[in-house]
């Protein structure tokens, strides 16, 4: 993830803590659905776009 | 929002201790024990201003002593919680089964702890499958 924002920012746009974005972008924590969405949202792309499983990633 | 970010209040596991802890420490000197009940009275206050202290911090334990984390940390407290419940319920078992032969078959306090997490086990169950 990244748009120019550090994570203390994206967390503070999100509601969420600095520790949460860090665990999201390290792959170590799958966020729900609605932040999932709101994560989305806030970059404007789709979910898809952001979250790639692995095996999409790596073929 | 669900992941909404709740803050808290940061002397939320210090007022937990010293709930907890006068009760005890009052117990205690009702029973006679005052220079332990004092004791009680000395460690818990530690640990509360401990607990007030690491509970400012930017950290996932100083949300979680807040009582308000986001759903991740929500999550984490969660998984501890029942690591902790699965561990004292491992004790009160074995705890049981020692007393028991140790006792001619009274499983004593023990039974009760295992009877309350069972029925709290089946309860729960019951009702938040009929939740979600």
């Amino acid at each position: 993830m990244s748009n120019g924002m550090s994570q203390g920012e994206l967390a503070h746009a999100l509601g969420v803590s600095r520790q949460t974005i860090n665990s999201i972008e390290n792959g170590r924590y799958l966020p729900s659905l609605p932040l999932a969405l709101a994560i989305a949202r806030n970059f404007g792309k789709s979910v898809e776009a952001i979250f790639i499983p692995d095996q999409e990633e790596t073929s | 929002m669900t992941h909404a970010r709740a803050q808290g209040h940061r002397g939320a596991s210090a007022a937990i201790l010293g709930a907890g802890g006068g009760a005890l420490a009052a117990a205690t000197w009702i029973g006679g024990e005052h220079i332990l009940s004092i004791g009680l009275i000395i460690f818990y206050a530690l640990a509360g201003a401990g607990a007030y202290l690491w509970a400012g911090r930017d950290s996932d334990v100083g949300a979680i002593m807040r009582v308000g984390g986001d759903e991740r940390q929500r999550h984490l407290d969660r998984d501890a919680t029942a690591l902790s419940g699965l561990a004292m319920g491992c004790t009160a078992v074995v705890g049981a089964i020692v007393t028991a032969a140790r006792d001619h078959g009274d499983i004593g306090g023990y039974g009760l702890v295992c009877f309350v997490g069972g029925v709290t086990y089946a309860l729960s169950l019951f009702i938040l499958q009929r939740r979600s």
